[in-house]
């Protein structure tokens, strides 16, 4: 779960340009191998957590208002952890 | 552990806002637990349904002494502060990253009822195992808010604190029977602790975070 928040929280903080997030950038991010983000991405893309959007040579990636719901309730029960002083 | 009816009565009433109190917390972090899968939620939620059970257990069992017609029996407090106890157990476990432990521990903690000893005994050695239970669960909060400084975090270990002297001033209303007041004294500060414990909850109520930043 917690890969899920970071790989969608990468999507929609680097996305500054507004045509989405190559495979690169959230592989550095989430620090894993490409098959298992590959896999991922595909789940997240599945769920309609995440938007492909198709390229020429390469698909980007844009988070979803689902997914950002989803990191919005993540993070309340992350702080919800927290402050009894527990990781989630 | 007789008490006057009326301060039967109060402790009675704080013995069912604890119940309250803790399933409430305990309905919060299992909405988590479905949210996000965590484990470190779900062994929260199984502490305070416990602690909850607990007290409505004990609830129940001080009912006898504003309601008379009620019996009470030792094995009814036995269950009650054994409940209690294992809901300790989850808190102060909450954090332990060993996951064996936990369980060797929690395996020691099932068969614990099955030795034979008297009534009395198993409830000194309940309340004193609670203490600490909390007394781990404070340490490793404090330990938290080392690591993070949020002041949250330093409140909740505070409650524990005060959960933890509430469980030690229990043990000693056990061994001093005739000091009516210890017994109310520790269910007040129990009651305080986790109230303190409920801040979460109410902060998790009003928080509104539309665009999903932190």
């Amino acid at each position: 779960m917690r890969i899920i928040a970071d790989v969608l929280s990468t999507a929609r903080n680097m996305n500054t340009e507004g045509n989405g997030v190559g495979v690169t950038m959230l592989l550095r991010k989430g620090n894993m191998s490409y098959s298992r983000m590959s896999k991922l991405l595909s789940e997240l893309v599945g769920s309609g957590l995440l938007l492909e959007l198709s390229g020429e040579k390469i698909s980007k990636y844009m988070i979803s208002a689902k997914g950002i719901q989803f990191l919005s309730v993540y993070y309340q029960f992350e702080d919800f952890a927290q402050s009894y002083g527990l990781r989630l | 552990m007789a008490l006057p009816t009326g301060m039967a009565m109060i402790e009675d009433v704080l013995q069912f806002i604890g119940f309250f109190v803790s399933f409430s917390i305990a309905y919060v972090a299992y909405r988590g637990v479905r949210q996000t899968h965590s484990s470190s939620l779900l062994r929260l939620t199984t502490a305070f349904i416990f602690l909850g059970l607990g007290f409505a257990v004990e609830g129940f069992v001080g009912l006898d002494q504003v309601i008379p017609a009620l019996p009470l029996t030792t094995m009814a407090v036995v269950a009650g502060l054994f409940l209690e106890t294992v809901g300790y157990f989850f808190l102060a476990f909450s954090h332990a990253i060993d996951v064996m432990i936990s369980k060797k521990m929690g395996a020691a903690l099932l068969i614990f009822p099955v030795i034979s000893l008297s009534g009395t005994q198993l409830i000194d050695i309940l309340s004193i195992l609670s203490f600490y239970f909390v007394l781990y669960g404070v340490v490793e909060t404090v330990y938290s808010y080392a690591r993070t400084r949020r002041p949250d975090t330093l409140l909740i270990a505070v409650g524990l604190a005060l959960i933890g002297i509430g469980t030690f001033v229990q043990w000693l209303s056990l061994l001093y029977l005739n000091v009516d007041v210890l017994s109310l004294l520790q269910i007040i500060m129990k009651e305080i602790g986790l109230l303190i414990l409920f801040t979460p909850v109410l902060g998790f109520a009003v928080r509104v975070r539309p665009d999903g930043t932190v």
